[in-house]
């Protein structure tokens, strides 16, 4: 195929009438499930609401309304900075180590070596494992005196750290933890992508000569970039939504390190009884997830290719 | 041309949505009409008799191995109210008082059900409960019930009951030639026994006590002062009487180290430290025996928790509350007070070794002084002279987590105590607004 | 050349190996946990092998809930489930994909910002939606919400993008309709990412907890997750058995993984004939 763009109106015509039985399922779905709870989430930001009174009492808004109070008092806190610290800790650390590694998965599935079968099931068991389950086993791998981690490090004369007690290496711990559960969902991702290559690319590039680290680089990579595009949008809020790990094994702590965005909101909403408040963060939390987003998509026109 | 479309089509989007709400919003005035505190009021239901009234009972205290011990006290009280059917509901503690939220918020909250100390204040200051009355509750531990009373009324009765004691392993202090704790032991005894059981080995330690609000506001009382002043206006975190008392409790981990640190803690529980030998005492919730008479090869025994300038005990109680909304308060009340003070329902309690319920005759409990270990079982009762309210607020966990934090910092070292209860104290004045 | 092939494999299984042995350590360590008695999750040292394994927490497991009714009901709710979503989702990618109209790259992108909604807090205006609708305590309350998985549409639009052009256009002009286009050229060029979506929507599905929690106090429509809670109590947990559930949890998605793995290496060959 060639590497041409189909042109931009090529299929106006058809348009919303050829497309809307297509989408119709989903944009039910979408107004029912998504935007309505949304916008309600949105009003509720705007309250004092506790969680426990009646939300659909006809003066709700009347008796809770408190406009911006909460996103004043939220974007003024030090703990709201804090947290966002915290997270954009974790993506910046998580991303490129989780991105490594699923690649690294996707190349070795790709393969054409025997037991590649047994290797993709093996792989894929963190992921499978739920996460109460392997966050408490984690807990005890990276305990420091008992842990199987710090005992193999001795075994190297290494002193290893205080991992999830230490505050400099909480959140490397838990991006570490979040690597090894998450390699083999992004990595399958991939390396559906990869399978998905034409394979008379490679054919022309053996007949050049290439090898393998050429062949990796100058066709995989390329054409697995939409794959790659979407594993870094979804890593990265996923990201940003970062809960039940820290939750199980940190609880926010040592002193504040691992405190992140979720966490908070789900304190405030489900454990303070300040839903207003929490509705309000998870807002902002969401207003900054889009824009990061939006960067993403404006930047993906610069190395993502679609169309083969 | 392009942009016009773009916002033609997000209002048309943000149309229907608003549709949708308000369609929502417009139909639920009926469902408020019973929302005006009806609470178990003498309603002429006795010609009703025949036909059996449904109620649902949701709880977590169950879980997690009582299930079927629940289920035996709901037969029995079928028999004895043949007119009324319990639907029981049970929910693992984690995710409990999310759903429970959710629910009462959505107005399909159950007729009745269990609520933590920590969240009952919520409920009860924000009108979520009715005033449990018309029951005969006269029989239950007074501390308990004043626990879930709110402005004089009651909104819950203690229907669970579990105070916390001073366990030790006598193995230890018998290798450290120390004698066993007393009910008169102070928070000074303590330290003694702990620095000489500390010196029998790197990896063995004294005492385990969690520095965090739980342990702490008990802890204060033994030396006298209190978290909050006595009519509940101000906070008093930070007072002499606190800081001495938060002072004791990390130096034990910074100092004499009689404590383990978290590092030397090693990620390992509490209960599994001590019953791996390794701590001579913990205070913690008479709910450990059967865990600790499984566990435990060496032997162990218990004695009232010490104190200081006065004694002061810990005591844990889940409540069970009603539903303002219930159609049958009545039926309700009578199952809650069952529940909670018959001594049909102790006795079920007790033969399979769950809570204890919160009664003030104990001599319903003396079939629980049999059993052993610990032999000190008297211990147990004794506790009860003794014990301390948690100071119960709306903000109850926005308090206990702050103070959490601040203390957990200055047992790690990285803020003095004083600045602790400082920062502690300013906090909860910032965030949290008292009555 | 023989020679350099036989290091380069020797490297690979080396690689291959070592990662296994990360990824699933954990996992043996989860099965040895499940055997072991209370007293033995607490010896130092560790005690890498359960000494006297037992059975105890399997049985503690099957003795707390009807267990055939719970898998049923998880296993009713996470097929539907899975089958909406990709039905839903690649109807929708299809559309996002390959026509052209108007609106359509601002739709999407409201789709992708609703893949970003912290879910903590529309939790408690959807249970009220729910509740308007009626749906409390029904399957279709858990199942519903399926229709409208942003995630899946996303995935989906990313793969038939890469599908060329010329290749639909073919077809149009040998005079198939456009929902012909979709189901003999689109779908089949997708199964690679259609396995994997099925794989992880089934298995999202399957672990959810919270909603359905929220939805169904029927105790006949209690899914798995929701009965494995009730092992947590108040103030203690037993490793042993939670390890044990969550072992028997994990049974049904890896025999599903193992199926969605034939239709990958299906859709392999299919992944050939593109372009």
């Amino acid at each position: 195929m060639k590497n041409r763009l189909p042109p931009r109106r090529k299929r106006g015509g058809e348009g919303l009438v050829t497309a809307s039985p297509f989408l119709l399922p989903s944009l039910i779905g979408l107004l029912v499930f998504s935007l309505l709870p949304l916008i309600i989430s949105g009003l509720i930001s705007l309250t004092d609401w506790n969680g426990l009174d009646r939300l659909t009492d006809p003066d709700f808004l009347q008796d809770h309304f408190v406009g911006l109070a909460n996103y004043k008092s939220i974007l003024t806190t030090p703990e709201f900075w804090n947290t966002l610290g915290n997270t954009m800790e974790y993506i910046v650390l998580y991303i490129p180590l989780m991105l490594a590694a699923s690649l690294l998965v996707a190349y070795l599935l790709s393969r054409p070596h025997r037991g590649i079968g047994a290797f993709r099931v093996v792989y894929y068991i963190p992921v499978l494992t739920s996460w109460v389950a392997a966050s408490l086993i984690w807990k005890s791998v990276l305990a420091p005196q008992y842990g199987a981690m710090n005992g193999i490090l001795a075994w190297f004369g290494i002193q290893g750290p205080g991992w999830l007690l230490d505050e400099a290496w909480a959140m490397p711990a838990i991006v570490l933890v979040s690597v090894w559960k998450d390699m083999g969902f992004f990595g399958l991702i991939l390396l559906s992508g990869v399978v998905g290559i034409n394979k008379t690319y490679y054919e022309a590039a053996d007949i050049d000569g290439a090898g393998g680290w050429t062949k990796f680089t100058r066709i995989t990579l390329p054409l697995l970039t939409p794959s790659i595009f979407y594993v870094v949008i979804v890593a990265m809020i996923n990201g940003f939504q970062l809960f039940p790990q820290v939750m199980i094994m940190t609880g926010g702590g040592p002193n504040g390190a691992t405190q992140v965005m979720v966490e908070r909101i789900y304190q405030y909403g489900f454990r303070y009884y300040r839903m207003g408040y929490a509705a309000a963060f998870s807002w902002i939390l969401f207003v900054i997830i889009m824009v990061f987003t939006a960067i993403q998509m404006k930047g993906q026109e610069r190395w993502v290719h679609y169309d083969s | 041309m392009m942009k016009k479309s773009k916002l033609f089509s997000l209002i048309a989007l943000l149309l229907t949505a608003v549709l949708l709400l308000s369609a929502c919003g417009g139909n639920n005035t009926a469902n408020n009409a019973g929302n005006g505190g009806n609470t178990a009021q003498n309603d002429t239901q006795g010609g009703d008799a025949a036909e059996p009234v449904t109620i649902t009972y949701c709880n977590f205290n169950s879980s997690g191995g009582n299930e079927e011990t629940l289920a035996k006290m709901v037969a029995a009280f079928e028999t004895e109210y043949p007119n009324i059917k319990v639907e029981v509901e049970t929910i693992g503690f984690d995710d409990y008082f999310t759903q429970m939220q959710t629910r009462v918020a959505g107005g399909t909250a159950p007729d009745c059900y269990e609520l933590n100390i920590e969240n009952f204040a919520a409920y009860a200051n924000k009108g979520m409960l009715a005033e449990i009355t018309g029951v005969d509750v006269s029989g239950l531990n007074d501390t308990a019930l004043n626990a879930f009373k709110v402005d004089g009324k009651q909104y819950g009765l203690p229907e669970s009951f579990s105070n916390v004691v001073l366990i030790y392993n006598k193995d230890l202090f018998d290798q450290a030639g120390v004698d066993y704790p007393t009910a008169d032991w102070t928070q000074d005894d303590v330290q003694d026994a702990a620095e000489k059981i500390r010196a029998l080995g790197d990896d063995i330690f004294g005492i385990w006590q969690p520095i965090t609000y739980n342990e702490f506001f008990k802890v204060v009382a033994q030396y006298g002062g209190a978290l909050l002043n006595e009519d509940k206006t101000a906070f008093t975190i930070n007072s002499p009487e606190n800081l001495e008392a938060a002072t004791v409790l990390v130096d034990r981990v910074l100092e004499s180290n009689v404590q383990p640190n978290a590092v030397q803690q090693g990620g390992m529980g509490d209960w599994d430290m001590f019953m791996s030998g390794r701590l001579g005492m913990i205070p913690t919730g008479i709910w450990a025996f059967q865990t600790f008479t499984d566990g435990c090869d060496f032997a162990w025994d218990i004695a009232v928790e010490p104190g200081s300038t006065q004694k002061a005990t810990h005591f844990f109680s889940n409540c069970v509350v009603m539903n303002p909304e219930t159609e049958h308060p009545e039926e309700v009340a009578a199952w809650l007070a069952w529940l909670a003070s018959s001594t049909a329902s102790a006795d079920i309690r007790l033969e399979a070794g769950w809570d204890l319920p919160a009664l003030k005759d104990l001599d319903a409990l003396s079939s629980y002084l049999e059993v052993t270990p610990p032999d000190n079982r008297e211990a147990v009762f004794e506790s009860l002279d003794y014990l301390v309210m948690p100071p119960v607020i709306e903000d109850y966990a926005l308090m206990s987590d702050i103070i959490s934090q601040k203390l957990a910092a200055a047992a790690e070292g990285t803020i003095t105590v004083q600045e602790a209860l400082d920062q502690a104290q300013a906090e909860c004045e910032a965030q949290i607004k008292l009555a | 050349m023989t020679a350099k092939k036989r290091v380069n494999t020797a490297l690979f299984y080396a690689v291959a190996i070592a990662l296994a042995v990360l990824a699933m350590v954990p996992f043996l360590w989860m099965i040895a946990t499940s055997f072991k008695s209370r007293g033995a999750l607490m010896s130092i040292p560790i005690e890498w092998l359960p000494k006297e394994p037992t059975w105890d927490a399997y049985i503690k497991v099957f003795s707390k809930f009807p267990f055939a009714r719970t898998i049923a009901n998880s296993l009713f709710i996470s097929v539907s489930y899975t089958a909406i979503t990709l039905f839903s989702a690649s109807l929708a990618a299809f559309a996002f994909a390959k026509i052209r109209f108007f609106g359509g790259r601002l739709l999407l992108s409201v789709y992708l910002a609703m893949m970003m909604i912290p879910t903590q807090v529309t939790m408690i205006p959807l249970f009220v939606i729910m509740n308007k609708l009626g749906l409390t305590d029904t399957y279709a309350s858990v199942i519903m919400p399926s229709i409208f998985r942003p995630f899946a549409v996303f995935l989906l639009v990313q793969q038939m993008r890469t599908i060329p052009n010329d290749f639909l256009d073919a077809a149009r002009i040998d005079g198939a309709g456009i929902f012909q286009v979709y189901r003999k050229i689109a779908l089949p060029l997708c199964i690679p990412s259609l396995a994997t979506l099925s794989i992880t929507t089934f298995m999202e599905s399957w672990n959810d907890y919270l909603w359905p929690l929220l939805m169904l106090s029927d105790k006949n429509k209690m899914t798995l997750p929701i009965a494995l809670s009730t092992l947590n109590g108040q103030y203690n947990t037993e490793y042993n058995v939670l390890m044990a559930g969550s072992l028997i949890s994990m049974i049904p998605i890896i025999i599903i993984y193992v199926i969605a793995q034939k239709q990958f290496k299906n859709g392999m060959m299919a992944g050939g004939i593109k372009g």
